[in-house]
């Protein structure tokens, strides 16, 4: 009786694990739909579940007729100037950390890591405040400057304990062949710390990209908006673009302005899914 | 060997952008965001002194804290314990030997990693009364829904189930616990004649409650902080947000519209503050109850 | 291993990205100054009439080919937000959309335009605005704004419910009693297969049809020093109550909560209390809606009371080009484009184009009554003129007020509760002393 059990155990937790599954993609799944269906359609009461024709066509219209591009462009623009500052200013920083012996370390890292319990909400106003003074509102300089100056917090933290793995004796061997130090950290240390590089990478992706607050109090232009902003935005007007009929929202744009927002989060995440994955498992292990 | 100078040169030339950084984007704003909050200022008068009427006001006479405060705190009462127990009983579940557990982890924990802006859009369209996705599925078992997202009464609701959808963070954390759970322990365990209930409490529970202990803290600490949900929610609806009739008026949500709708900089720094004063205590009951479970393992 | 030099080479290469990265995200978004062109920054709220602007813009560029005009277009929920938000960073637009309801709140960001009206008094054709519109261009003796549209608050009826009630039309005597008693005629409850229909709307979680109440019974909002609140005077509670009895008391308007959407559109309300002159527009595209307007029934005090937003173009303080920027405020209030506005379903602020207009209607449907649009205008009063109006009354009254209808306070305990909470407001974020 014993050995059977595990069996149709194991068959009710695939039963359980497909049904919740199906709930989670659900809501993906009405999204694609929805952005394949004419406007007709969306006007219909109810709508029909599947597009009768699918309109690929809607993405072209999104993309070219609301310069739908200019927001992917321009989010795509702040998280790279944002990675790339991130992983040129965490990598040194904790690298300094792991390695060097400085009176006070353990404070200034200890006061380093608590900026992760501030919200943001109390640092925003003089944040906002100062930026105004140096006429950056309505530039991408506020989103971008704060990465440039080791913003990541937890990347720092997170390389830091990585870095720590990299045996001693390597970075002793390389300072004995008059490697500066420098060099050693990026000829040696970061390539051998390629995972947490990346899951750092990774994770400073998704919070520019998926980041509704910064771009919303910084960016007051059409031209500058990123995705988020857009996408809200463009639901605001919605009124004006379905010609008029006040109250009807193009839904089957909105949806389809919404696939183009999380297709790079899902191709990315389906390319490197452990890092994903490890990295967060990691915030509450060592966190 | 480098002798003690250059190290502390190389320590300051590689940590100091972070470090300037800390000063520049935390610490200072901190300290001015704790001045500006005793202060009146709308940003185009220079901030002026007002000692704690900003307090005051906010504690007696402000008509929005506390019913901002009220559906925070109802949401955080609502959605973290919900959360944590999806997360954990998702990740029990992965947790049990079998095929394809990647791919189901992957599809559980995918929508947490989306923007809240589109997925907050995406279920606006699926719980619109008229037409909306779950009304119509609601429909065919002959239940008429009510318009879940116009009410005051359900609007709170539907945005504690819009987050469940992202519970995906705290369960890989579970899943992470989980898999430093020794087998062995199991199976002596099994051979004692302990049921599954009897195992989880007495094993799982105690071995991984650093985690629990942890998902409960970041989940309280994230409730606290909502703010794009709750944006997007009336974004998306062209409502004013917060509405229908403050239901949604986070804490978060609040603060932002006191400090760029209105303008009151000074009361949204005191709201900042306390905020932040709640989060410490928070954190610093972590620290306490945390340090006896929380082993490092590096 | 990459050798010394084509280290430092890569090193090179992602300095130089870095510093384009730089450049492109410091990059002002404005277009840069040229030698003797003007650029003037104009914010406009999205609305309907964006491509008779963008077309306006054009012409006028076309004629000023030293003037570049650039507009920053803002969702119309977040028109204060960021105009106030580019003040803050130094960019305050040149030109901005602005009328009553901004007038008070955007003050300190607007010249003083009376020597320019003054001097281009004929040109602009002053006296061809209705006065009311006039007064409504000026605080405190001193012109702020020029108008392109106006709001006027209305009774709107539908003709075919009345007709099949057997009711007579509404007249421009009506009083409250008369509203109740055709209220009444009309309302019928719903049953199986009918919906059934409500005599008067009710405009919830908005101050326009209670505000109007309290001003036809006598009461307003601010003491005439505009320090405190008097929503708690016995005037002010008589327009709270009639707000409140409509449904619970005559049962003419749905319960608090159960206001019907687009009822009046749809055919489910009878009669609608102050609207809004922008919904005309939908209003006629919707093919069996017989609708047309009255001046509004009369209060116990006076029939004044509704209120008479201008909206229209002011000019910021900080203009670096005063004289360009007003000229193109002319080009953009000039009567051909005044009867554009007027043409999309708009109301006249000229009074030689409602006259034209009531002369010859062009075959209009909606609404016939253009006697009682204008009639109207001498009846209604601009808003309140406190800086944080729209702030006060939404944030602060209008929570009590929606209590009110969903019968947790009477309307003493709305009009004291209201007050003090005001009262509380304006100690805390009184305006510093000029």
């Amino acid at each position: 009786m014993d050995h059977h059990r595990p069996r149709s155990l194991s068959v009710l937790v695939a039963l359980l694990l497909a049904l919740g599954a199906c709930v989670m993609l659900l809501p993906l799944a009405w999204m694609l739909l929805t952005s394949l269906k004419t406007f007709p359609e969306i006007l219909r009461n109810p709508a029909p579940w599947l597009p009768g024709q699918p309109q690929w066509h809607n993405y072209r219209t999104v993309w070219e007729g609301f310069a739908y591009y200019r927001f992917f462009l321009n989010s795509a623009f702040v998280a790279a100037m944002v990675i790339a500052g991130t992983v040129l200013t965490c990598c040194p920083a904790a690298y300094a950390f792991a390695y060097y012996d400085v009176r006070h370390k353990e404070l200034l890292f200890g006061a380093l890591l608590s900026t992760l319990m501030l919200p943001a909400q109390v640092t925003v106003i003089p944040l906002f405040k100062a930026f105004a003074a140096l006429h950056w509102v309505n530039t991408y300089l506020p989103l971008v400057v704060p990465a440039w100056l080791g913003g990541n917090i937890f990347g720092i933290f997170l390389l830091r304990q990585f870095f720590r793995t990299v045996p001693k004796s390597f970075i002793e061997a390389a300072r004995l062949d008059g490697a500066s130090e420098w060099t050693i950290l990026w000829r040696l240390v970061v390539p051998m710390s390629l995972p947490a590089v990346l899951t750092v990478v990774i994770f400073t992706f998704l919070w520019s990209w998926n980041d509704l607050f910064n771009p919303l109090v910084y960016l007051h232009d059409e031209s500058t908006y990123t995705l988020p902003v857009g996408l809200l935005y463009f639901i605001a007007r919605a009124d004006q673009l379905a010609g008029g009929s006040a109250g009807q929202v193009p839904w089957h744009l909105v949806m389809t302005l919404a696939t183009v927002m999380v297709l790079p989060v899902i191709a990315l995440f389906v390319i490197v899914q452990r890092r994903f994955v490890e990295g967060v498992a990691a915030t509450g292990v060592k966190g | 060997m480098n002798s003690r100078r250059p190290e502390t040169l190389w320590f300051w030339l590689f940590a100091g952008p972070a470090l300037a950084g800390f000063a520049l984007f935390s610490l200072w704003p901190m300290l001015e965001s704790l001045w500006l909050s005793f202060c009146q200022y709308d940003v185009v008068a220079p901030a002026r002194f007002i000692g704690l009427r900003n307090y005051v006001y906010l504690l007696t006479s402000d008509p929005a804290f506390w019913p901002s405060v009220k559906v925070t705190l109802v949401f955080t009462a609502v959605q973290m314990p919900l959360s944590v127990a999806a997360a954990l009983g998702v990740a029990l579940l992965l947790n049990q030997p079998g095929r394809g557990r990647g791919f189901w982890r992957a599809v559980y924990f995918l929508p947490s990693i989306l923007p809240q802006a589109a997925s907050v859009a995406v279920f606006v369209y699926i719980f619109q009364a008229d037409g909306g996705l779950l009304n119509r599925l609601l429909a065919l078992g002959g239940v008429t829904g009510p318009a879940w997202t116009s009410s005051p009464v359900w609007a709170l609701p539907v945005l504690i189930a819009i987050s469940l959808w992202g519970f995906g963070y705290p369960m890989v954390i579970f899943l992470g616990g989980l898999q430093t759970v020794p087998r062995e322990l199991y199976e002596a365990a099994h051979i004692d004649g302990a049921g599954a209930w009897a195992r989880f409490r007495h094993i799982t529970l105690p071995l991984i409650s650093p985690v629990l202990f942890f998902n409960v803290v970041m989940g309280v600490i994230g409730a606290l902080k909502v703010f794009d949900l709750a944006y997007a929610f009336g974004a998306a609806q062209g409502l004013i947000p917060g509405g229908p009739a403050r239901a949604t008026l986070f804490y978060g949500l609040n603060l932002y519209q006191q400090a760029f709708t209105y303008f009151h900089m000074g009361l949204a720094s005191a709201m900042a503050w306390i905020l932040f004063a709640v989060i410490l205590l928070l954190t610093w009951l972590n620290f306490r109850l945390g340090r006896r479970w929380v082993h490092y393992g590096d | 291993m990459l050798t010394r030099h084509r280290e430092l080479l890569l090193w090179l290469v992602i300095g130089l990205l870095a510093a384009a990265g730089f450049w492109w995200a410091g990059r002002s978004r404005a277009p840069a100054a040229e030698e003797g062109r003007k650029v003037i920054t104009w914010i406009v709220f999205i609305s309907p009439l964006r491509d008779l602007y963008e077309q306006q813009i054009a012409e006028f560029e076309r004629q000023h080919p030293d003037i570049t005009v650039r507009i920053i277009w803002v969702p119309q929920s977040e028109y204060h937000m960021k105009f106030k938000t580019l003040a803050a960073a130094g960019q305050t637009p040149d030109m901005f959309y602005s009328g009553d309801v901004w007038l008070s709140y955007l003050m300190p960001f607007m010249a003083d335009l009376s020597p320019l009206v003054k001097r281009d008094a004929g040109e602009i054709g002053l006296d061809d605005y209705f006065p009311e519109i006039r007064a409504a261009m000026q605080h405190a003796g001193r012109y702020y704004v020029v108008p392109e549209a106006v709001n006027i608050s209305l009774l709107y009826y539908n003709r075919r419910l009345f007709r099949a009630a057997g009711l007579a039309e509404p007249s421009p005597e009506w009083t409250w009693d008369d509203l109740v008693r055709a209220g009444q005629k009309l309302t019928r409850p719903a049953t199986a297969g009918d919906p059934g229909v409500w005599g008067c709307s009710r405009m919830e979680g908005w101050w326009g049809e209670w505000l109007t109440y309290i001003r036809q019974a006598g009461g307003t909002v601010f003491s005439p020093d505009g320090r405190r609140c008097v929503l708690d005077s016995p005037e002010a509670i008589t327009g709270l109550r009639f707000y409140l009895e409509k449904s619970s008391k005559y049962h003419i308007s749905a319960p608090g909560g159960h206001e019907p959407l687009n009822g009046f559109v749809n055919g489910r309300v009878a009669m609608l209390v102050v609207g809004h002159v922008n919904f005309w527009l939908n209003y006629n595209q919707v093919p069996d809606l017989d609708w047309d307007v009255q001046l509004l029934p009369a209060g116990p005090h006076s029939r004044t009371g509704g209120e008479v937003a201008i909206a229209g173009y002011s000019l910021s303080r900080t203009c670096r080009h005063p004289e360009a920027t007003w000229a193109l405020m002319k080009f953009m209030t000039r009567p051909e484009v005044i009867r554009h506005v007027v043409a999309r379903g708009g109301v006249a602020v000229r009074r030689s184009i409602a006259e034209a207009e009531m002369r010859d209607p062009r075959g209009r449907s909606h609404p016939q009554n253009l006697a009682a649009v204008y009639g109207q205008l001498r009846y209604s009063l601009p808003i309140p003129r406190h800086p944080n109006f729209i702030e006060i009354m939404l944030q602060v009254v209008q929570p009590e007020v929606d209590r009110m209808i969903l019968g947790e306070l009477s309307p003493e305990e709305t009009g004291r509760r209201a007050a003090g909470a005001v009262n509380a407001y304006l100690a805390t974020f009184a305006p510093p002393a000029p």
